[in-house]
């Protein structure tokens, strides 16, 4: 479906952008958060595998599960920097 | 604060005669971490104090006697004394364990009659409705008798025929037939219940008719499961009536083979004992009074000095000092907070005073909802006031912690279950009549107003919360710089740790200079950030350099602060959207409207503990802590008991 620039005038085609620009964003915080939740899944199952064995280790498994969550906030500073 | 309980390492040497009023002082007194003595040449480990087996025998007695009863831990409703708990001991555990014993001997017999009618009952039921005697069905000469199931829709009957007149069959709605032949046909009549597909079912072993036996079974079913019915109250009974006795003569039998069982880890010879352990700096001298008063003077109790290091603290093997935390009332719930990741070495930083300040801190700047502060605030306080118990009572404290801070920003952001307070333009706020303020303007043409929205600032939040960051990293730098000169110098120290502060100086130049806000300094700016490369390698080896990215993704990170917070209020304001909707529709939707709201509430609630509560603590964890600590100290576990069911 071809938008016709002439007929559609200034607005529509801001508007048209501004969609765009949102479904970027999306993109951006959707995909880091699924390469995110990828990274998680296994790092957190093994913690809590070490943590049921040796409790002690809550901490650093809490650390080593969420280090890929840095991922998905870039994600976040990307599209907050697209929609502005 | 700041730093954990300063310890000394103590010897305790004496005469053997001594032992038992030196172990009843240290055990009063419940401040010396003992060092378990793990043998050599001159002395032996210690043997335990006579009683010792018999009190451990009775301990596990009443444990057994407490797990048979199911017997939770409660708070005590007053202690009691150890003494008169001590005299009637004995008679009292007796007379419970006779009590219980039988109970328990009732309870196996009952339970083995009932499996044993169940299974009968189980056996009988597909030859309900066959009216014959299962005597009659055993112990012929003349005769064979088939019992089982043969193939839905076989015309048996008629081919029996064919073989023979003198049958007599039996068979019921379930399937079952019973078949008997004279002994003669038995071949014959097999071949055709084979090929009828028949399988044999027993008739169990009881005498009667089915349908009477399962009146008969089933009565006496009910009677045993009243049986044990009625056991179980009188257990209960003896449970409510003996539920302090136990209580506290676990806690008493517990001190007592604690007590007896101390020179298990002392050091013995043939007429001395030695101990030695930890005490704090400021406990010392009282454990010394009081255990030369006791023994008249003939115990000695001596410091070993250099043991944790006194100038030289790099030499020092610090792994050993157990480590007790040292902080104001205020801060201590957050010893939890540090407990779950790690204790920290005894010449390190205790960071549990930052965490006091920057955990509430970052909760509230991300949650910042009136309503969900009160809901919290009230859910902890209740929480507080019924669970008791140490753990407990951490976490609920830090949570009202971090619910005030919620509270707080909550005003500033003066939003309420994720409805603006105060109106804007155009949007009416749920508070008629209060408008927002404009103040100064914000970055990217945002204007900063009171109160915050946070949804139409976001470029200056995300900056903002970045600047936080820094500043947090920073501190997690200046605390490790600290750390770092104290255990190898100050130059290891500058090289380290200053080399990551003068790399955000030539990167924040840079910045400055690339965007031509101050032009002309970018190349200082890049030979600052040389210079930071090549002291970090100086420092740490080339290694470093794979590190460097780190501290940009250390600083990103602290956008959490402003991105989760903005997703809780999105979905609180998703809930309210849908309520709303839903309400102006009229009729029954209102009804359906409050559900939405409760429930959509009610889970954002939950979700308002758990993800501000990991990310501010993931924010502790991971960026701060990963700057300065190292952890793993012992935790300091002094000999002696918290008594809570008795006193002396």
């Amino acid at each position: 479906m071809a938008i016709d620039l002439a007929a559609a005038g200034i607005d529509q085609i801001l508007a048209n952008q501004k969609g765009l620009i949102a479904i970027g964003a999306g993109l951006a915080v959707g995909l880091a958060g699924l390469g995110s939740g990828l990274a998680e899944k296994d790092i957190g199952s093994a913690a809590v595998g070490a943590f049921t064995e040796k409790e002690e280790l809550f901490g650093k498994g809490l650390i080593l599960t969420v280090i890929p969550e840095t991922i998905v906030i870039f994600g976040f500073v990307i599209a907050i920097m697209m929609i502005i | 604060m700041l730093k954990p309980k300063q310890m000394s390492k103590v010897l305790v040497i004496g005469h053997k005669g001594m032992i038992e009023p030196t172990i009843e002082t240290l055990h009063e007194l419940h401040v010396m971490h003992i060092e378990e003595y793990s043998g050599g040449d001159h002395f032996k480990i210690g043997k335990p104090l006579a009683g010792a087996e018999q009190d451990s025998k009775k301990l596990l007695k009443l444990r057994s006697i407490a797990s048979f009863l199911g017997l939770a831990k409660s708070y005590p409703s007053g202690p009691v004394n150890a003494e008169r708990l001590s005299s009637e001991l004995e008679e009292k555990l007796e007379a419970l364990d006779s009590d219980v014993s039988e109970k328990l001997e009732r309870k196996l017999s009952i339970e083995a009659d009932l499996k044993d009618v169940e299974t009968k009952i189980h056996e009988i039921e597909p030859f309900l409705g066959i009216p014959i005697n299962f005597d009659l069905c055993r112990g012929y000469d003349s005769l064979h008798v088939f019992s089982g199931t043969v193939k839905k829709g076989m015309d048996l009957e008629s081919k029996l025929r064919d073989i023979t007149s003198e049958y007599l069959l039996f068979t019921n709605s379930t399937g079952i037939i019973i078949l008997f032949i004279p002994i003669a046909y038995r071949t014959e009549v097999s071949d055709l219940l084979t090929e009828c597909e028949f399988s044999e079912v027993r008739a169990p072993d009881i005498s009667g008719t089915p349908d009477a036996l399962q009146i008969d079974l089933g009565a006496r079913r009910d009677s045993l499961v009243r049986d044990i019915e009625s056991l179980a109250s009188e257990v209960d009974s003896i449970k409510s009536q003996y539920k302090e006795f136990i209580l506290a003569s676990e806690e008493f039998l517990t001190i007592e083979t604690q007590k007896k069982e101390a020179p298990l880890v002392f050091a013995t010879s043939d007429h001395a004992f030695m101990i030695e352990g930890w005490v704090p700096d400021d406990e010392f001298e009282t454990v010394r009074s009081r255990v030369e008063e006791v023994t008249d003077g003939r115990v000695y109790v001596t410091k070993i000095d250099g043991a944790v290091g006194g100038g030289n603290v790099g030499d020092c093997d610090d792994s050993n000092v157990p480590i007790e935390f040292d902080n104001p009332g205020i801060v201590k719930p957050f010893e939890a907070v540090m407990n779950l990741y790690a204790r920290p070495r005894y010449h390190e930083i205790d960071p549990t005073a930052f965490v006091f300040i920057a955990f509430p801190l970052f909760y509230g700047l991300i949650l910042g909802d009136i309503g969900y502060a009160l809901i919290l605030l009230a859910i902890s306080l209740y929480g507080r006031s019924k669970l008791h118990g140490e753990g407990w009572n951490s976490l609920f404290t830090v949570l009202i912690y971090c619910n005030i801070s919620t509270l707080f920003f909550g005003i500033l952001y003066a939003e309420f279950l994720g409805f603006p307070l105060a109106g804007l333009p155009g949007h009416p706020g749920l508070i008629h009549g209060w408008d927002t303020i404009p103040l100064f303007a914000g970055l990217g043409g945002e204007h900063i107003t009171y109160p915050i929205h946070r949804t139409h600032i976001v470029m200056t939040l995300l900056v903002l919360t970045l600047i936080i960051g820094v500043i947090h990293i920073n501190l997690g730098l200046i605390a490790g710089f600290c750390n770092v000169s104290k255990m190898h110098g100050i130059k290891a120290a500058i090289l380290e740790k200053v080399s990551w502060m003068v790399l955000q100086l030539g990167a924040v130049i840079m910045l400055l200079g690339a965007t031509d806000i101050v032009s002309g300094i970018l190349p200082m700016g890049a030979g600052i950030l040389v210079l930071a490369v090549i002291m970090m390698i100086a420092g740490e080896g080339a290694v470093a350099v794979i590190e460097l990215p780190s501290i940009l993704s250390n600083v990103l990170s602290y956008s959490r602060l402003l991105a989760v917070g903005l997703s809780s209020i999105g979905i609180a304001s998703a809930v309210n959207l849908m309520a709303g909707m839903l309400k102006d529709s009229g009729g029954l939707l209102i009804v359906v409207a409050a559900v939405v709201f409760i429930l959509g509430h009610g889970i954002n609630t939950a979700l308002s503990v758990i993800a501000p509560g990991l990310h501010a603590l993931r924010l502790q964890y991971v960026e701060f802590f990963g700057k300065f600590y190292e952890g793993g100290g012992r935790i300091y576990n002094p000999f002696g008991y918290k008594r809570i069911y008795t006193e002396e």
